[in-house]
């Protein structure tokens, strides 16, 4: 049976325009506009090459801390989980499970944990009350200091420092 | 039935059906590969989780990560600036225009060294007042290998200031410079320094000057060095001592000076040698030409990169400080006179804004006069958006190449790397630079304090970023072994998520010590610039 070359139906011409257009883009790729800056990029790598993240990688500002300021971050309203030691103070929020409400050192949550962290305790006689001065911390034994200074360490790589603990009346 | 008429296929459909889809797969599959995974180029350098009031967090390279440790060597056994000269590397290469082996080189400034430790006692300085040359390379490994501190200016206004500042004992300057330096030590009237002069005098000099002054020559003090080197003893070395002090101007019109040490040197070479894309790396079959002057610390770490990777070398003539003719211009003149030194076709030129943009308008306005030029234009930038460019396509050998070579000659085809500093570079004109030169160009950027990049881009990077304000292409992540920060940031912007703008500080060791810093305890340097840091982690400068 001869070819019949009747270009007159339908799926034929479609198909002809079909690869006539993408020739055509291939040959002639979309023009650059004039200004080559563009005003924005998209915020996913896959929607293009030239792209920029939505935001900066949240960092949190280095404060000064009282008792008083330390108190309202101990995750009860699921918020920041502080604590500190020492006068440094750590951001422990990743470890809601064991510092947050339910955890098992949900004491030490917003409070000076420096000297049961020292002598190794989470009972509660081992934190001071918000309105007192800070613990001196003058009567643990150079062993208990070294352990205190171990849990820094830990707490140094483990979370982030965001801050450093004062007196009440310091600020 | 009506439908079934109208879908009636044939030979033609099968035919055309095949074209079709092949025309598709072409249109799909042709689109060509990033040369660097965009995903790497959104998170560009590392931030610190904390940050202090009026402070952005530090910022550091991503590859050199948070904890990671800084680079500080190229390799395990260079400590000071004398092992950047290889012992096992025994071909000859060319320096601008002298052929020489690294043993000679060594032989050269031990000689240079006794002959000037026959001059002048331990512990004194020597002021380089010299332009760019095999000379100055002598002379300064000559005195980083003794204990007498090199001084180096960045511009030769501060020559008057700087005498008055830090007398030195001897002062090494060009036969063309000397009656300049002559007249400003004559009218001291402090203990004059002895001269030692490269090149031949010209008769004129002040005879006043000349009798109070003790003026020697280069090659003798070399000749002379050469008889004593052999017996003299060798000293040891400590590399964390400043062996060199270099000058500039601060942006308020101050005199600063900054106290480098070999540590900073080799720490500065590796981050050069790290900017390079792995796949092409320096070796010595590269040729270097720099436009950034000797007397600049990190003209100095470029130089010996050239000198570490057993490469050729040379300046361009436009890093002439000390003359007394016209200052030459940053234009493609410049470029090509570099080929005109005996040294082999430059393979990576590291070169300032002007150079670059004078370059690109003469390509494509040459590249213009081909009829091919609309067409070729459109698939270069086509392929700019995919986030790929090659020196290698169908467009550059009818279109591009002619036009490389009418302007630059020889070096079009040998041309690998652009690195550009010394200057901002205008985001419009980032799309023409890449097409027109088609190979990586890195943007960086350098201080006098420190030795080595402070900031520079990715290689492959061909991002096309908006503007935001500022018209200045960014100059990327921190380089390897260098950490930033803003202060004077405002708090309520970067808490709503905007990005910190302040004055950059920088830290690490490629980074010298200021002088009348040395007894402060963090090392952070303050570079008198304002920079902002965008959202994926590039730095842009915007003073």
């Amino acid at each position: 049976m001869p070819l019949s070359l009747d270009l007159g139906t339908p799926v034929n011409t479609a198909l002809l325009i079909y690869i006539l257009y993408s020739v055509q883009k291939i040959i002639f790729p979309p023009a650059p506009d004039l200004s080559t800056v563009p005003r924005t990029v998209p915020t996913e790598f896959k929607h293009g090459y030239s792209w920029m993240p939505k935001s900066h990688p949240p960092t949190v500002l280095f404060r000064t801390y009282t008792p008083r300021t330390l108190e309202p971050f101990n995750g009860l309203d699921g918020g920041r989980i502080l604590l500190a030691i020492n006068g440094v103070v750590f951001d422990v929020t990743a470890g809601r499970n064991f510092y947050g409400p339910d955890g098992m050192y949900g004491n030490f949550a917003g409070r000076d944990a420096s000297r049961g962290m020292a002598k190794q305790s989470f009972d509660v006689e081992m934190l001071t009350p918000v309105d007192q001065p800070l613990d001196k911390l003058e009567d643990l034994k150079p062993d208990e200091i070294e352990n205190m200074k171990g849990w820094i360490d830990h707490f140094s790589n483990k979370y982030i420092i965001c801050g450093k603990l004062v007196e009440n009346d310091a600020v | 039935m009506a439908i079934a008429e109208y879908l009636v296929t044939d030979d033609l459909t099968v035919l055309l059906g095949l074209i079709s889809v092949s025309v598709f797969l072409l249109q799909n599959l042709y689109k060509p590969q990033p040369l660097v995974h965009p995903i790497l180029l959104g998170r560009q350098s590392e931030a610190g989780r904390v940050r202090n009031p009026g402070e952005s967090a530090v910022y550091r390279n991503y590859g050199t990560g948070l904890m990671g440790r800084f680079p500080l060597r190229p390799d395990k056994d260079v400590h000071l600036i004398s092992d950047f000269l290889k012992a096992d590397f025994e071909s000859p290469r060319t320096l601008w225009s002298t052929k020489i082996t690294n043993a000679q080189l060594k032989e050269r400034a031990a000689a240079v060294g006794a002959g000037l430790a026959q001059l002048l006692p331990g512990n004194s300085s020597v002021l380089l007042v010299l332009n760019d040359g095999i000379e100055f390379l002598i002379a300064d490994l000559a005195l980083s290998a003794s204990s007498i501190t090199s001084i180096t200016l960045t511009s030769p206004v501060l020559l008057s200031r700087v005498l008055e500042a830090h007398p030195p004992s001897a002062i090494i300057t060009d036969a063309s410079f000397l009656p300049h330096v002559l007249e400003l030590i004559y009218d001291e009237h402090e203990s004059h320094p002895k001269i030692i002069v490269v090149g031949q005098p010209d008769g004129n000099v002040h005879p006043k000057a000349v009798a109070e002054v003790e003026i020697l020559g280069w090659a003798d003090i070399e000749a002379n060095g050469a008889k004593a080197a052999r017996t003299a003893p060798v000293t040891a070395q400590n590399p964390s001592n400043p062996s060199t002090l270099a000058y500039y101007e601060s942006a308020s019109g101050q005199l600063q000076g900054v106290a480098l040490s070999p540590e900073n040197f080799t720490a500065g070479v590796t981050a050069i040698r790290a900017l390079f894309p792995p796949s092409s790396g320096l070796s010595s079959l590269d040729t270097l030409v720099s436009a950034h002057s000797l007397s600049t610390p990190f003209g100095r770490a470029v130089a010996y990169t050239a000198l570490y990777d057993g490469t050729s070398f040379a300046t361009l003539p436009s890093t002439k400080l000390f003359h007394v003719t016209e200052a030459r211009k940053n234009d493609v003149a410049d470029i090509i006179s570099a080929t005109t030194l005996p040294i082999p076709t430059p393979t990576v030129a590291f070169l300032k804004p002007g150079h670059v943009q004078a370059l690109t308008s003469d390509i494509i306005s040459r590249a213009k006069s081909s009829w091919f030029y609309p067409l070729a234009w459109r698939h270069k930038f086509a392929g700019l958006t995919e986030g790929f460019v090659t020196k290698d396509s169908l467009w550059d050998r009818t279109v591009f190449d002619g036009a490389r070579a009418k302007v630059i000659g020889e070096l079009a085809s040998t041309l690998k790397t652009v690195i550009v500093s010394g200057g901002p570079l205008e985001l419009p004109t980032l799309t023409p630079i890449r097409i027109a030169l088609s190979v990586p160009v890195i943007n960086i950027h350098t201080h006098t304090a420190a030795s080595g990049p402070l900031f520079a881009t990715q290689a492959l990077d061909l991002q096309i970023l908006p503007s935001d304000g500022s018209a200045l292409a960014h100059v990327g992540a921190p380089s390897v072994n260098v950490e930033a920060k803003l202060v004077g940031v405002q708090d309520s912007t970067v808490e709503a998520g905007g990005d910190p703008v302040g004055e950059v500080l920088v830290r690490g060791p490629p980074v010298g010590v200021p002088l009348g810093e040395e007894e402060k305890e963090d090392r952070w340097v303050k570079t008198g610039e304002t920079g902002r840091v965008l959202t994926n982690g590039a730095f842009r400068m915007l003073s």
